[in-house]
């Protein structure tokens, strides 16, 4: 069949899929059609802490499927750090060069290459202001990566991610508590403090008393909940409270 | 405010489509690099923007601009046809009921949370003026990182084609189909975004 009218039966199918049984189905056969053995979809959190609330389907070999959730793998996973720094599929055999790997990284990529997991390609899934996702493909080691058919694994991937979505999207989502906004001057402190200034150089720069300065950063941790500098900022950042071009731009 | 231009040889609509011209220069060669032609260094205007194009322009009241799309008539030359025909595995769409949005543009000035109010009330309006005008359908080409949220608004989207990489950035070209049922499914779409989201200050 041609790969296109394959494509389109593909969208049709997932287009009706009333459960999560029916697209694992639907998700099982474009699989095998496209060349590989197994498939993932993902929200990348920590599935086991998330419960529930996050997408999750997949065909992987149960034993690597225990150890990945085991060890919250979901969050620290290299496949899924390089499916955000790019919003096209990437073949696993390139994330040395879309992100730096750790020796844990290699020894994870490892294990699964034992447990029946080799090479993959990886469709980024990002919806603004939702948890990031992804949908992968797998072949054991040493099958080789179906080149021609992974334009189409990115248009399966795409379509079955927004399937995914609208299933879950019914589920019990567990509401997120929204932190209360920070004031311009605990958000003018932060910045200072994500660009690495401590309190004695913000009071200077902001022309404040040094204790004012921890004040408001104590007061914007309260505010998210976190007890640490980092975390403060991480979030602030997360959230759209710092931008990157904050923090660079001088 | 939402205006519809049908023409660009307008003379009251001057303002809102000088903003609508700038701000495209400010997205689309700025910001995105595109490498395409630039007026009196201000307003990025191509050979598509002629008579035949329709504009829907959101504004403020005092014409600032918010957000805007274009729409190519199928059956005259476009972008689809002209540029990208390798995209689609048939001929690309050419009929009287079919438009292309292109120059789908969300003005750079806008906070996070008004960007995808603006963004939403541009997809409705490009659905509303379908559904006024008897268009069944838009043609579009998305680069591939876009094509997930263009499915998330919740309407019915096919691929024409399977995607390609054409000059470094991967394209994809997809019909969208409107119906009477175009609507409720936008609505749904935002419902989907409404219990997925995690954070409602998270950058759009």
């Amino acid at each position: 069949m041609r790969l296109h009218a394959l494509a389109t039966q593909f969208m049709h199918v997932v287009e009706a899929v009333g459960s999560a049984d029916d697209l694992a189905l639907a998700m099982a056969a474009i699989t095998a059609e496209i060349g590989f053995q197994f498939f993932a979809l993902t929200h990348h959190v920590d599935i086991v802490a998330a419960s529930g609330s996050a997408i999750r389907l997949h065909n992987y070999p149960a034993q690597w499927a225990d150890y990945y959730d085991g060890n919250a793998l979901g969050v620290s996973d290299p496949v899924h750090r390089a499916s955000h720094v790019t919003g096209i599929g990437f073949c696993w055999s390139r994330m040395p060069f879309m992100i730096p790997l750790t020796a844990a990284d290699r020894r994870m990529l490892a294990l699964g290459r034992d447990q029946g997991i080799g090479d993959g390609f990886t469709v980024p899934a990002n919806v603004p202001g939702e948890a990031r996702g992804s949908c992968s493909f797998a072949n054991q080691a040493g099958r080789p990566m179906p080149d021609t058919t992974l334009p189409l694994a990115q248009l399966a991937g795409n379509f079955a991610f927004e399937a995914a979505r609208r299933l879950w999207s019914t589920r019990g989502h567990l509401p997120v508590p929204q932190p209360r906004a920070l004031t311009d001057r605990q958000r003018d402190c932060l910045l200072w403090v994500a660009r690495g200034k401590g309190d004695w150089e913000i009071a200077i720069i902001l022309g404040i008393s040094e204790e004012t300065v921890a004040r408001h950063v104590r007061d914007a941790c309260e505010r998210y909940g976190v007890n640490k500098r980092t975390l403060l900022v991480i979030r602030a950042l997360f959230d759209g409270t710092l931008t990157f071009t904050d923090l660079f731009s001088r | 405010m939402l205006h519809v231009l049908q023409s660009a040889a307008r003379p009251a609509s001057d303002a809102v489509l000088r903003a609508m011209f700038a701000a495209r220069k400010s997205v689309f060669v700025d910001l995105l690099k595109w490498d395409v032609p630039v007026l009196d260094g201000a307003y990025e205007v191509d050979q598509f923007d002629d008579v035949h194009a329709t504009y829907l322009i959101l504004a403020e009241p005092d014409g600032t601009h918010l957000g805007s799309a274009r729409l190519l008539p199928t059956t005259r030359p476009h972008i689809l046809d002209s540029f990208y025909a390798d995209l689609c595995e048939d001929a690309p769409p050419r009929d009287a009921d079919t438009f292309e949005i292109t120059r789908f543009c969300l003005d750079r000035r806008l906070t996070a949370g008004e960007r995808r109010q603006v963004r939403d009330t541009l997809v409705s309006a490009l659905v509303e003026h379908a559904l006024a005008t008897g268009i069944s359908g838009y043609s579009a080409i998305a680069e591939i990182g876009w094509f997930q949220q263009i499915l998330a608004f919740g309407w019915r989207c096919m691929p024409l084609g399977l995607p390609r990489v054409i000059n470094g950035t991967m394209l994809a070209a997809l019909r969208i189909e409107i119906t009477p049922e175009t609507p409720s499914l936008l609505e749904s779409g935002r419902a989907t975004s409404a219990a997925l989201r995690v954070d409602r200050r998270v950058a759009a």
